[in-house]
């Protein structure tokens, strides 16, 4: 079985190809070139779209745009495809990497997002002494992490980073592409812009 | 048959048209009421409706075009202008589509889109005419020459001409979208009961913010009871405004280019009292004046495609290119 697995909630594009379990390619790159990944991913294996067995898709939470970006492909590629697809959280998979990683992804605003899911200011975690602090969230608001006793691993370290063979093992139940609902969080901004109609 | 997406605002649109230019399917799934309490479009609440939505108005224009993706040759998109998250929704998903099928992508202008609306059968418009494109987010004046294509000659230098109808709708407290509301009331008004002035702005742009201004300043001296008992007079004479901005401009743009046929095109072109103002101007059909995905399928005709994988890092473009 091929599965085709991303993530676009955060800064970065996560994708990775597995047949049966075993990852046969994993890329980043940012969520707007997405396709380009997916499409690179099957190649290098000569593979084609029509081979896919089945999505695994980051549902979030993070920047809005984005986790539609991995979304609406999902819906996309069930559509034409007609292949089943499963949602994973973006925190559940940050938090898959390692034993007791506490997940932290930057919800700017001067708030974090963090397992429930809910958003909160970084001052306001409850965090347990030696935490390890991953994702976005943690690089970001790393000097008030530390001070409340917590550990962040160095900026470029690989944990800050989804991936997205961690959604594909995390994957449970498989099912139509457009039930997957992206974790929001927060309410949509109530403002107003100009119709472009 | 070209597959034709359109999510730059708050319609989500799908529609299937034959390689020339008949129609098959037309769907569109209008957001208005979402976003009515609010008094105009939420960005945001626009974005989330259009993953909802984009996916089962696909796949119901290729149902009730009869049609399957085996029988779409290419794939159409609105790359923009538009709100930028709207816009992504359906670039992402069409582009997903494309790929999985390994056809063509169009990426197609918005504002294109729209002139292509008067390219469609069954009474397809030969170019050149002059062509004003009248929506809540655009007043423009074009000269086309050829189909896929055009010049622009003027645009507004403040609101769009339906931004004006939804202002103009909420200082006489009606519903947003305004322009409908102030059309059907303004069936019962004197048009010339209130003398609101057009705006006289160099060339062939456009001005509407003086005469939201002289509604409001109207508003206010008639106060609330009198305004109310007069607001079928008062949409009337500021619909009657709107409509002379815009007859006078088509005129002064037909003698400037000399071109003969002139268009209208956009939501606003739905206006019954712009469509009996201007007998002899061409109107879009009135299914394809508001946002729809036909005319998206239908500008796809005259854009070059692109083919598979060269449109994967496509990005959508959220104002003017
Ligand atoms: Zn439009």
């Amino acid at each position: 079985m091929l599965v085709l697995a991303f993530d676009t909630a955060t800064d970065v594009a996560t994708s990775a190809l597995l047949r049966d379990g075993g990852v046969l390619g994993e890329r980043i790159s940012v969520p707007r070139t997405l396709l380009e990944d997916l499409d690179a991913l099957l190649r290098d294996v000569d593979a084609e779209p029509a081979d896919v067995d089945a999505l695994v898709v980051g549902t979030g939470p993070g920047s809005f745009t984005s986790t539609r970006i991995g979304l609406a492909v999902t819906r996309g590629l069930g559509l034409a495809l007609d292949i089943p697809a499963a949602g994973v959280s973006t925190l559940d998979a940050l938090a898959a990497a390692r034993a007791d990683v506490f997940p932290v992804i930057d919800a700017r605003r001067r708030e974090v997002f963090v397992l429930g899911p809910r958003a909160v200011e970084p001052d306001a975690l409850e965090l347990a002494p030696g935490a390890f602090c991953v994702g976005s969230g943690a690089v970001r608001y790393r000097p008030t992490l530390e001070r409340m006793g917590a550990h962040v691993p160095p900026d470029d370290d690989e944990l800050h980073v989804p991936h997205a063979r961690f959604h594909a093992s995390l994957a449970r139940a498989f099912g139509p592409a457009d039930a997957i609902q992206p974790i929001y969080v927060r309410a949509p901004d109530a403002k107003v812009s100009r119709s472009p109609a | 048959m070209i597959l034709g997406i359109e999510t730059s605002c708050d319609e989500t649109a799908a529609a299937v048209i034959t390689d020339d230019g008949h129609v098959l399917a037309s769907v569109v799934s209008s957001q208005a009421d979402l976003h009515s309490r609010y008094g105009g479009v939420v960005p945001e609440i626009a974005s989330r409706r259009h993953l909802d939505l984009v996916a089962p108005v696909v796949r119901e224009a290729l149902d009730s075009a009869g049609a399957s993706l085996d029988g779409v040759s290419k794939v159409a998109v609105t790359q923009g202008p538009g709100l930028v998250g709207a816009l992504l929704v359906g670039v992402s998903a069409a582009k997903a589509i494309a790929w999985a099928r390994q056809l063509p992508l169009v990426p197609v202008d918005h504002l294109e889109g729209h002139v292509a609306s008067l390219y469609l059968e069954p009474d397809p418009l030969e170019p050149p005419f002059v062509c004003l494109l009248v929506s809540g987010g655009h007043t423009l004046l074009l000269a086309v020459r050829e189909r896929g294509s055009s010049e622009r000659l003027g645009t507004t230098l403040d609101d769009a001409a339906g931004e004006a109808f939804d202002k103009g709708a909420r200082l006489l407290g009606l519903r947003y979208p305004g322009g409908a509301e102030i059309d059907r009331i303004a069936q019962d008004g004197d048009p010339s009961a209130f003398p609101f002035p057009v705006a006289r702005v160099p060339g062939l742009d456009f001005s509407f913010s003086g005469l939201k201004t002289a509604l409001l300043y109207a508003v206010r001296d008639l106060g609330v009871e009198e305004t109310e008992r007069r607001r079928a007079d008062l949409a009337a004479s500021y619909q009657a405004a709107i409509v002379r901005a815009l007859a006078r401009r088509i005129d002064e743009a037909a003698s400037a280019t000399g071109l003969d046929g002139v268009a209208v095109v956009g939501g606003v072109a739905a206006n019954s009292n712009l469509r009996a103002a201007l007998p002899d101007v061409r109107f879009a059909p009135l299914d394809l004046c508001t946002d729809n995905a036909a005319m998206i399928a239908s500008a796809a005709r005259y854009v070059e495609a692109l083919p598979y994988p060269g449109y994967l890092g496509l990005d959508a473009y959220p104002s003017f290119s």
